[in-house]
């Protein structure tokens, strides 16, 4: 009876202690758009180290963490992959006012050797041997309506309609190309440069708009001064080159 | 609101229930009739698909898919055209998905018949074939019938697998529980809520015809 | 021209070692305690079970050999089979039941009226009584032309009366076939009253003849004589005798 009594002061005291370094210690939730996957790696391992604070990130398509925030999910900063959102998020009262922290660019990017001679992004699409081309969810991903607004500049979207696979980001456009469960792929630019990025290759695409990526801090959260700190280290100067490596500008 | 997903969901629900009601009858028959080493080890494969996250199963699936994948590889060169992102590939993951609820209640219902009838059977002169298709299936059609209704509604419902492996191609892939899933995303609220009120009076009229289809025959003429 | 048997199989707790002939246009009953080998042994006669060691012919051929390893199926056999409960197929009306594996479809009409049955027809198998369905599955089985017919405790399942008609019915039908009927039960009455030859079994032998005569005349001989006439049974044949003994009823 006692041991059992003495187990239980123990273990309630172990819970307790391992709840209150919880709320002792910064934490940072952060909502990031499918393409940063790799940067934000690289930065928020930096951040921890400098600043202590937790960085616990959640990766989706812009779209999607768009819908959990409107919705009331607990981010404390909002790493989009298009200006649009934040600024709804913005007028909407539910951020802070967004900052860019990075350009993306769509390319097309294919694991198929065979299509790596082409003479640009159209022939490769148009390629007969190409039968399924992802192209991430053009609702709720950034860089799927830019590959759709290239598609239609260039007068393909509606001929090519039988090849179109839409995987619900683009990072899972990447995996679809990389695994060639897709032939090609309409992928972010950092994918290309990235280690199985450098096993195929990529065409840019003069069509498609450049991927304004913004960021902001949501009214909503009990870290401010993390989520302040955080956000500047985004835009820092050491942040930018860590970006580039990535293939942001 | 686009029609299509529900057709889609509905085509895949029939296809998907047909298929696998004649598929499962013969599995069903050889795990109640017939002795054989390692039946238990089958047996809880069969059983698999239903205590798998379907993200789980959908990420096998995918892999096994895959131009690469065994099954694909196979299905390329048989038709010349990729399984995966597809009607059939669909087809494929959703019958896997629904296996086990396909043979649970026909296993339960083969095993209600009564061994003598079989043997009757056999002593008149029936074949095991025979005897399988003139006394047990008439003798089970309660299980059949609850088979096909279970995996008629459980593909109906299906989303994480499909998700995984369909691609969401309109009219090919994209079924009503994704379409649902992706209005939602983009905040089009109103054609996930319409969608779903098809849904709802739809998989119940089927639940209707199967149940009264069912009980005309246990009540007899 | 008839049935020989001769097998052993083993059981769990005890072996059958059974040798026998029937011959057309006898009854045959197998009379014992229940768990005696009795199903066993004509569930073997039907192909639905196979015995250890022996063979079994009928006019010449050989439905079982285990030595040179032939075994004919049970839907060769032409065997008629009727067990205690479940011959029917509750899925088919009477009529359909009598049909289902008839020699010639159009039989079953004179079938079904000579066996008392035409006006159940249409009714399925629940919603006929225990003796009206033993009768259909005799019918049933009668309608395949069988060569042997095997009855397992037909009428067990049925109260007095109903086992007393279909009793009468079936020593009526005997006279009218020319085929081997072997005939399961643990009554010795019914033994007594259908059989032409009357093999009690214990523990999976047939005990010695001579008990029938005892039983033919309708008593059981004293203890004392059962055994005393008979010293030169082994221990293990006293002990089924005594069982028989105990089980056997007396027919007054």
């Amino acid at each position: 009876m006692k041991r059992f009594f003495s187990s239980i002061v123990i273990i309630t005291m172990v819970v307790l202690g391992g709840v209150c370094s919880a709320f002792a210690a910064d934490k940072l939730l952060v909502a990031v758009a499918a393409n940063f996957i790799s940067p934000f790696q690289e930065l928020a391992a930096l951040f921890q180290e400098r600043a202590g604070t937790t960085v616990e990130p959640t990766y989706a398509s812009t779209g999607k963490l768009f819908g959990q925030i409107v919705k009331g999910a607990p981010y404390d900063v909002f790493l989009a992959a298009d200006e649009k959102r934040p600024d709804l998020l913005e007028k909407q009262g539910l951020s802070d006012k967004p900052f860019v922290y990075a350009r993306g660019q769509v390319v097309v990017w294919t694991a198929k050797r065979t299509l790596c001679g082409a003479s640009d992004w159209q022939a490769v699409v148009k390629n007969p041997e190409v039968q399924k081309i992802a192209v991430a969810n053009t609702e709720s991903a950034p860089y799927g309506t830019a590959a759709m607004i290239a598609l239609k500049e260039a007068g393909l979207w509606d001929t090519l309609k039988e090849k179109y696979v839409f995987p619900q980001s683009v990072a899972q456009a990447f995996q679809y190309a990389e695994t060639m469960s897709a032939d090609a792929g309409f992928c972010a630019y950092s994918s290309a440069l990235s280690e199985k990025g450098k096993g195929g290759c990529f065409y840019t695409i003069p069509q498609a708009p450049p991927i304004i990526q913004a960021a902001c801090i949501l009214k909503g959260t009990e870290n401010r001064g993390a989520a302040e700190r955080f956000a500047a280290f985004i835009g820092s100067p050491e942040a930018q080159k860590i970006k580039e490596k990535y293939g942001y500008r | 609101m686009d029609p299509a997903p529900l057709y889609l969901s509905l085509k895949l629900a029939v296809v998907t229930t047909v298929v696998l009601v004649i598929l499962a009858a013969p599995l069903t028959y050889l795990l109640v009739y017939v002795r054989f080493a390692g039946k238990s080890f089958f047996e809880a494969l069969l059983s698999l698909p239903m205590v798998l996250p379907p993200t789980v199963l959908g990420f096998y699936l995918l892999l096994v898919m895959t131009p690469q994948g065994s099954v694909g590889r196979f299905w390329k060169a048989a038709t010349g055209s990729p399984l995966i992102f597809t009607f059939a590939g669909i087809v494929l993951a959703s019958l896997v998905y629904s296996l086990p609820f396909a043979i649970q209640p026909m296993k339960a219902s083969f095993e209600k018949i009564d061994r003598r009838l079989l043997e009757s059977a056999y002593v008149l002169g029936l074949s095991p074939l025979a005897a399988f298709f003139r006394v047990i299936i008439p003798n089970a059609i309660n299980g059949l019938a609850a088979s096909a209704i279970l995996v008629f509604i459980h593909t109906l419902g299906e989303f994480g697998v499909i998700l995984m492996v369909g691609g969401s191609i309109p009219g090919e892939t994209k079924v009503a529980s994704i379409a649902i899933y992706e209005a939602v995303e983009a905040l089009r609220y109103r054609d996930a809520a319409m969608m779903c009120l098809v849904l709802v009076p739809v998989s119940y009229f089927f639940l209707l015809v199967i149940n009264r289809l069912t009980q005309r025959r246990i009540y007899g003429s | 021209m008839d049935l020989n048997l001769s097998i052993k199989k083993k059981l769990p707790h005890f072996d059958i070692d059974v040798s026998f002939s029937c011959r057309k246009g006898r009854l045959l009953v197998l009379v014992g305690p229940s768990g005696a080998g009795k199903t066993t042994l004509v569930r073997m006669l039907a192909g639905l079970d196979r015995p250890d060691h022996g063979r079994i012919t009928y006019d010449g051929e050989t439905w079982v050999d285990t030595d040179t390893g032939i075994f004919l199926p049970p839907q060769k056999r032409h065997v008629g089979y009727v067990f205690q409960e479940y011959t029917l197929f509750p899925h088919l009306s009477v009529a359909k039941n009598v049909a289902f594996s008839a020699a010639d479809k159009g039989d079953v009409p004179s079938l079904l009226r000579r066996f008392n049955i035409w006006h159940l027809k249409d009714r399925k198998p629940d919603r006929i009584s225990g003796g009206e369905r033993q009768r259909c599955a005799i019918c049933q089985a009668m309608a395949r032309r069988p060569r042997l017919l095997l009855l397992d405790e037909p009428f067990s399942a049925l109260d007095a009366v109903t086992r007393q008609n279909l009793r009468e019915e079936l020593q009526k039908l005997k006279r009218e076939l020319s085929i081997p009927i072997i005939h399961v039960t643990h009554d010795i009455s019914e033994a007594l009253y259908l059989g032409d030859d009357v093999l009690p079994m214990v523990n999976g032998r047939v005990v010695r003849k001579w008990m029938v005569q005892f039983m033919l005349k309708g008593r059981l001989p004293e203890p004392e004589q059962f055994f005393e006439d008979r010293a030169d049974y082994n221990p293990r044949e006293r002990r089924d005798l005594s069982v028989l003994y105990d089980s056997l009823e007396v027919m007054h």
